[in-house]
């Protein structure tokens, strides 16, 4: 790429892909001593032509590529692709089936919330303790998953028409015994790191982003919530039974770092709700409709949004009468945060030293925006 | 004639075994002899100096030191672990890794060591050595037992720690510059400011401990504490003090230099081999003698009641005891708190522990001029 | 005192953990149980088979090919094991469920050629003894009030 030329008396520095804690990015840093003057992100470093593929592959089979695109929630993004699908297509989901995806979804938001708070706690210098406490209790919902749908973390659970498999014997017990538990350590987590006196410090007032700059500049997710937009396409809306359960959007005022944690911390309990709702009330019926291995799609074009827990990604879908999608344009979210990220250094002041703390309350996943 | 030949032949064959034999009972037999009858002032200066010899080579001298670098970096992979909920070494020596931490210093060992091209051979090379040794000579000033000091300064032996502990600053930047990086540099400077910001509320604090007991003498102050330990009227200089152990032994919270760098590990980035090992190993040295002070001073030395029968050896065990109960609560503080940036770490030493360093001072003063204590 | 209570509640909170056990699965000497619905390596039943060929075209990496096998008319899928993504695609379209999962998921070979499994190979499955020789016993986790604890299901 073409970097911008260099101001006298100004350094820079190359926070290259062998940093670690940078992540599978590149970032340029033009640095004064120990203020960033100016962020460039140069990314593309893990490209991988998803959207190429999928023009080579059928809608059912086209699945598989698009969940690997981000890797702790691939639910949320298979379910993108599946609602876009299934518009194209012009089929019908039963309700139990919504219900089951909802649930699913929601733990997989779990997951990736756990992911990004170990790895801020990582960023503040503390020793990988908190980061390795989530990994183990990801553990919890780890096996969840793994009962409900066969694996870890490539679940391939959604089809269009509905879900795999139903859900198995004595599932929804142990759901709500692991949704007690994680409630527990949730609140030890609150007391122990996020009320921790040099946490705070580490976070507080930290790369400040005010309402009006991030509208305009096009934030989204927990980022947007962070500096008090109530903007959630869950409750905008509403797809997969999300209409039926009751949640809250969260959303803090303070626009910091320590605003974007809670929010995330805040969601991770609004989730728990979900999930017991959906254990309790979950109504009975099929969970499938039969849809076509090999079907084709009326030429068109179809727009699809789900909330990741990134943000919000979009799928544009455009279809030629074949068995392939013509084309398919992925919007993701960590793309439009990291634009964000850039300007950051105009709109506040962030020093060196809390650049790792900054970009991982953004908590981008680069595999995301570079798809 | 041949048979002569023969003869001797056959003798010098089969007696060859026998001349050995004879010869290694000869050597051994004249060799105590010869030992005893040494220098005559060799045996009777190593008589006179048995103590001082026992105190620099096993307690606390060399023997301790080394073991308690070995146990420390053990026991902190393993206590860390177990806080962060995994195993730690496990394989290496019997399923608890205690052979782990001999295999990573003879890897240290083999591998080679890399001087950069542009760097200054003498100060590079050199310097890693008097990274541990300085922090083990101020050790040396901390008593085990009224008897039972390695070098008795008498009145001089809290100045001199402090003299010698303020020189520490001097060597991480005399290497982030013999290594002729910028950020080695860079790394050297940050460790002078936080060496420094900390330096000057100890200062002030061990000044109101030896006012309160009312000499310098290590030894004395540890006499005075027979009552009350100095921690409970002297509680800020307690937490005062605390604190600068954390950060004059480079910690978390407080590791600012080591990690904080956009390079790696700061002033030590350069070095490689046995070279690192040393620097490694300085970091338990200085926190060894820093703890020990600390104990010395707020937590009443050597003192405890008499279990053993003879008071040199209850008074060795207690000071060990705090020791190590005081090791386990810094190393755990390591997965309790985050790291500060450096600019907090700073204003923390500066506009803090200072004013309170100094109120404690005022506090010390009102209570020996009222008599109190 | 708020600040004091951010100070020393963290340090109350871990210090307990020490005394924890650690949540670790000792492999190769332990093993989980896996769900029942773990998609791990397939099992081809020769007797079900027909030879259809839908798991070839469904599935998304074109990991199978029907090949000849020994000893058994007709074609039977030869799965690669290099591509295959463990989607599970296969196991669920085949009309005849004549390919199943299994929980091995120990393929790690020297030569990238061993990958590739044919069905003879496919059609039996070792124990878990003889792929893992080490292995001891079999451990599942269970949630107490403040851990998750790993208990023993079976010895081996």
């Amino acid at each position: 790429m073409t970097e911008p030329e260099i101001k006298p008396d100004i350094m820079r520095i190359s926070w290259g892909p062998q940093h670690p804690m940078s992540g599978q990015t590149r970032i340029l840093l033009d640095v004064d001593g120990e203020k960033v003057h100016r962020i460039i992100a140069d990314l593309g470093f893990t490209h991988r032509g998803i959207e190429k593929i999928l023009e080579n592959r059928t809608f059912l089979k086209g699945i598989i590529p698009i969940e690997r695109m981000v890797m702790v929630d691939t639910a949320n993004i298979g379910l993108g692709y599946v609602l876009a699908i299934e518009e194209a297509l012009g089929v019908e989901v039963p309700e139990r089936a919504n219900w089951i995806r909802s649930m699913l979804c929601e733990m997989t938001r779990i997951n990736s919330h756990l992911y990004a708070f170990g790895l801020q706690a990582e960023a503040t210098g503390y020793f990988p303790a908190v980061f390795l406490w989530t990994t183990i209790d990801r553990e919890v919902l780890l096996d969840l998953m793994e009962k409900l749908t066969g694996a870890r973390w490539s679940y391939n659970f959604f089809l269009p028409g509905g879900v795999h498999h139903d859900l198995p014997e004595g599932f929804q017990e142990e759901v709500l015994e692991g949704v007690d538990y994680l409630r527990r350590r949730f609140q030890q987590y609150w007391d122990a790191m996020v009320e921790n006196a040099t946490f705070e410090m580490r976070c507080k007032g930290v790369a400040v982003l005010k309402k009006e700059d991030a509208i305009r500049l096009g934030a989204t997710g927990p980022v947007l919530r962070g500096s008090g937009v109530d903007m959630d396409v869950r409750k905008d809306e509403p797809y997969a039974a999300y209409g039926d359960l009751d949640f809250k959007v969260i959303t803090e005022t303070a626009g910091d770092s320590m605003a974007r944690l809670k929010v995330r911390f805040h969601e991770i309990e609004q989730s728990l709700n979900i999930i017991e709702q959906v254990a309790n009330e979950i109504p009975g019926g099929p969970v499938k409709t039969r849809v076509p291995l090999f079907a084709r799609a009326k030429p068109g074009e179809v727009f699809s949004r789900v909330e990741t827990p990134r943000g919000e990604m979009g799928i544009h879908l455009f279809t030629d009468g074949g068995m392939n999608p013509y084309r398919v344009k992925i919007n993701s979210p960590t793309l439009r945060n990291m634009y964000v990220f850039e300007r950051l250094a105009e709109l506040d002041e962030i020093l060196v030293a809390d650049l790792t703390v900054v970009i991982n309350s953004i908590d981008p996943w680069y595999l995301d925006s570079d798809r | 004639m041949f048979t002569t030949l023969w003869n001797w032949l056959v003798n010098a064959l089969f007696g060859l075994p026998g001349a050995i034999w004879r010869f290694a009972v000869g050597f051994l037999t004249w060799l105590p002899g010869a030992l005893l009858r040494l220098p005559g002032w060799l045996w009777r200066f190593l008589w006179i100096n048995f103590k001082p010899l026992m105190q620099i080579l096993i307690l606390p001298g060399l023997a301790f030191i080394l073991v308690f670098a070995i146990i420390a970096v053990w026991f902190e992979r393993k206590f860390l672990a177990r806080a962060m909920l995994r195993v730690g070494p496990y394989y290496c020596g019997k399923r608890a890794g205690l052979l782990q931490v001999f295999a990573d210093f003879l890897k240290l060992f083999m591998k080679e060591i890399i001087i950069p091209y542009d760097a200054e051979r003498a100060f590079f090379t050199m310097m890693p050595v008097l990274v541990p040794t300085l922090p083990a000579l101020a050790l040396v000033l901390i008593p085990f037992d009224q008897n039972w000091v390695l070098f008795d300064a008498g009145s001089l032996s809290l100045p001199m720690f402090f003299a010698i502990a303020g020189l520490a600053p001097l060597i991480p930047i005399f290497t982030g510059w013999a290594a002729n990086n910028k950020y080695t540099a860079i790394g050297g400077f940050r460790v002078a400011f936080l060496y420094i910001s900390a330096e000057i509320p100890l200062v002030i604090c061990a000044a109101a401990v030896a006012i309160m007991a009312g000499s310098f003498d290590l030894v004395k102050i540890v006499e005075a504490q027979r009552d009350m330990w100095f921690a409970v009227p002297q509680f800020i200089g307690f937490v005062i003090f605390f604190l600068g152990v954390i950060i004059e032994a480079e910690r978390t919270p407080f590791d600012v230099p080591t990690a904080e760098t956009e390079l790696v590990l700061g002033w030590r980035t350069e070095f490689s081999g046995i070279l690192f090992g040393f620097t490694m190993m300085a970091e338990y040295v200085a926190f060894q003698a820093w703890a020990l002070l600390f104990i010395t001073l707020y937590l009443g030395g050597f003192n405890g009641p008499d279990i053993f029968g003879s008071t040199m050896y209850s008074h060795i065990f207690w000071l060990l005891l705090k020791f190590a109960i005081l090791v386990p609560i810094i190393i755990l503080l390591r997965c309790v708190f985050p790291r500060l940036r450096l600019d907090q770490t700073l204003r923390l030493g500066w506009y803090y522990l200072t004013p309170l360093a100094v109120l404690n001072l005022f506090i010390v003063l009102a209570l020996k001029l009222w008599g109190v204590a | 005192m708020s600040l004091l209570k951010k100070l020393f509640k963290p340090f109350l909170i871990v210090a307990p953990y020490v005394l924890r056990n650690s949540q670790t699965v000792a492999y190769p000497d332990e093993r989980l149980v896996f769900a029942e619905r773990f998609r791990g390596r397939h099992k081809l039943h020769f007797d079900r088979c027909i030879g259809c060929g839908t798991c070839a075209r469904v599935c998304p990496d074109n990991s199978i090919v029907l090949v000849e096998a020994e000893g058994h008319e007709g074609k039977y899928p030869q799965i690669d094991y290099g591509t295959c993504s463990l989607c599970g695609y296969c196991v669920e379209f085949c009309p005849k469920a004549a390919l199943e999962f299994t929980d091995l998921v120990e393929f790690s070979t020297r030569d990238a050629s061993e990958l590739v499994y044919s069905p003879e190979r496919l059609a039996e499955v070792p124990s878990i003894k003889e792929v893992v020789p080490r292995l001891k016993r079999r451990i599942e986790p269970y949630l107490t009030k403040t851990e998750m604890k790993y208990r023993k299901v079976e010895d081996l």
